[in-house]
């Protein structure tokens, strides 16, 4: 275990140095958190990463469902990525507008490496080599009442565009267990937009269930080289339609295979 | 083609940044005739022999007659008022950086000035929560949104960006707009703040930071006059630092407080602590800068010093 957690901090070392990147990742702050989480991804939500071979030393724009009130799920994505595939590295997730500005959760979640979800930080990430994990189902994908769990919300087009400035590969992911984090879940939406914030859940208990959690990595999607980031919405519905169904499909796997609570194995 | 430099205009050079851009140009041009102009008391610190100085009103009545003597060729507005509690009120700054510019421009068109360099700031994107980082120079100016006090800056930078384009065919106009400049010379709010002996420093919020030298920054002015073409542009090198990583740097005591703190402890302490309240926001969010643009037409090489290394130079002055 700590040899294992020892070749990972070698890697990572590798990868980022010692020094902080434009975007406020500062690795040494990166691998302290993620030592505190690697408990928690392998015990509390007993993660498990299926075809963790697709993911290849390469930079890609990883999109996945929302699920679970709260972005654990997107946190337990970047451990698998640092700690479970034979070229570990630091995923970018692109977040929410709202958290950058918090004071202290902003600077952590920089720290660990996330990154305010905007065109020209995404596409400057990927060129640099990095490889960003987006959420194009949005608030609205992870703020869902129990009776649409699972149910994949409309994609956002923008990430698209994204994939063919960079000419980045996607990568689909389905994660299965995390909306059982809080399985009775109320949504204050009138008092959340008073508050200007995206999502208010109440649930009555705070800390998430320990929930098992499944990470399905779909085949990498390539965008065609001859659709111009300019193209029209239409050019791009039936990409985005096929990346929707991708991850519908690893989730539906996903959910026939789903572990509980009470049956972790 | 490179632009030849036979009279120049320096406005501001009892600024730093002014006088080392003075020297350079001493250094690379000897046969350019250098006129300084200033509204504070000049010293005589720079080569009488080679410049020509003269404290002025910046009124359009004194602007034009030093146009009409010297028949200036080139024209280097590096006397934007900074927006430090030291340099008085709006309607002071709204009166140097506005009016003044503005006949400063007029009189260019007027008699017939080749180029004029105009060196803005950064602080016209504003730090924002929602900024990217790498603003590109088509990023919309928000520096006044959180903070008026910041107004004149901005429209400042948009009265010459106008004049610029309007202007194209008859005077090559470059703006530029500068990281944090920092240097032993250099007395900037940013400089200063590093300088503190004991750096009120976020706990909370740890923007990144972008830092030219200021050998590197009047290098560039003067190879803007010589090479660059009518635009904007974007001046900072390619690393960036954290400002926690800065103060560790220069080796400043940290006082480590909240944000809401050092806020209130910025607006007690003005005019003490050198740091206007207005800029706290920078110590909050970031508003780095894109680069590419000044990149590709003046080279790679153009930065002497890294942000680095522009850091720990200050610790020497």
């Amino acid at each position: 275990m700590f040899s294992k957690l020892d070749a990972i901090e070698e890697n990572l070392k590798i990868r980022y140095g010692n020094n902080s990147d434009p975007w406020g990742l500062d690795p040494k702050r990166a691998l302290i958190d993620l030592k505190a989480i690697l408990p928690l991804y392998q015990y509390y939500f007993n993660v498990r990463l299926h075809n963790k071979e697709r993911i290849l030393d390469k930079p890609y724009m990883v999109v996945s469902n929302h699920t679970g009130q709260i972005p654990i799920d997107g946190m337990l994505i970047c451990t698998a990525f640092a700690t479970e595939v034979d070229h570990p590295r630091i995923l970018r997730p692109l977040v929410e507008r709202f958290l950058t500005s918090l004071p202290f959760l902003g600077r952590w979640s920089s720290e660990g490496g996330a990154v305010l979800g905007d065109r020209l930080n995404c596409l400057n990430l990927l060129k640099r080599g990095e490889s960003v994990l987006i959420f194009p189902e949005g608030v609205s994908g992870i703020a869902k009442d129990p009776k649409n769990f699972y149910k994949l919300q409309r994609f956002t087009r923008g990430f698209l565009r994204m994939a063919i400035a960079a000419k980045a590969d996607i990568l689909p992911i389905a994660v299965v267990g995390a909306e059982e984090f809080y399985p009775f879940v109320f949504h204050l939406r009138k008092i959340a937009k008073w508050l200007k914030i995206p999502a208010l859940p109440l649930s009555p208990h705070l800390f998430p269930l320990p929930s098992p959690v499944d990470i399905y990595v779909g085949e990498p999607y390539s965008m065609p080289q001859e659709l111009s980031i300019d193209c029209l919405d239409e050019d791009l519905e039936a990409h985005l339609i096929e990346i929707e169904t991708r991850i519908q499909k690893l989730t539906e796997v996903g959910l026939q295979k789903r572990r509980t609570i009470f049956k972790r194995s | 083609m490179t632009h030849k430099m036979k009279s120049v205009l320096i406005i501001g050079i009892q600024g730093a940044l002014a006088k080392i851009t003075c020297e350079l140009l001493i250094k690379r041009h000897p046969e350019t005739k250098i006129h300084g102009v200033d509204s504070r008391v000049i010293d005589q610190t720079l080569h009488p022999d080679k410049i020509s100085t003269q404290q002025i009103r910046y009124t359009r009545t004194n602007f034009e007659k030093i146009f009409r003597e010297h028949q200036f060729d080139t024209v280097l507005h590096l006397g934007r008022l900074g927006h430090s509690p030291m340099t008085g009120n709006i309607n002071k700054r709204i009166d140097i950086n506005l009016v003044g510019t503005n006949t400063i421009l007029e009189l260019a068109q007027k008699f017939h000035c080749k180029k004029v360099v105009i060196l803005s700031t950064h602080h016209v994107y504003g730090a924002h929560s929602d900024n990217p980082m790498f603003l590109k120079e088509d990023a919309p100016l928000r520096g006044s949104f959180k903070y008026p006090e910041l107004r004149d800056v901005v429209e400042m930078d948009q009265m010459c960006t106008n004049w610029m384009w309007r202007n194209q065919q008859q005077v090559e106009t470059i703006v530029l707009r500068p990281c944090n400049i920092i240097g032993p010379q250099i007395k900037n709010s940013i400089t200063q703040y590093l300088r503190t002996p004991l750096a009120p420093l976020p706990v909370d919020y740890n923007p990144m930071f972008q830092f030219i030298h200021e050998f590197d920054m009047a290098n560039i002015v003067v190879e803007s006059a010589e090479k660059l073409k009518t635009g904007i542009y974007n001046v900072a090198g390619d690393d960036v630092v954290s400002l926690s990583e800065a103060v560790d740097i220069i080796e400043v005591k940290k006082l480590k407080l909240p944000i809401l703190v050092v806020e209130q402890l910025a607006k007690i302490m003005t005019p003490m602590w050198k740091f206007p309240h207005y800029l706290i926001s920078y110590l909050k969010f970031p508003a780095t800068l894109d680069n590419s643009e000044i990149k590709k037409l003046l080279g790679d090489d153009i930065f002497r010093f890294s942000a680095k290394e522009a850091i720990e130079l200050l610790k020497y002055r």
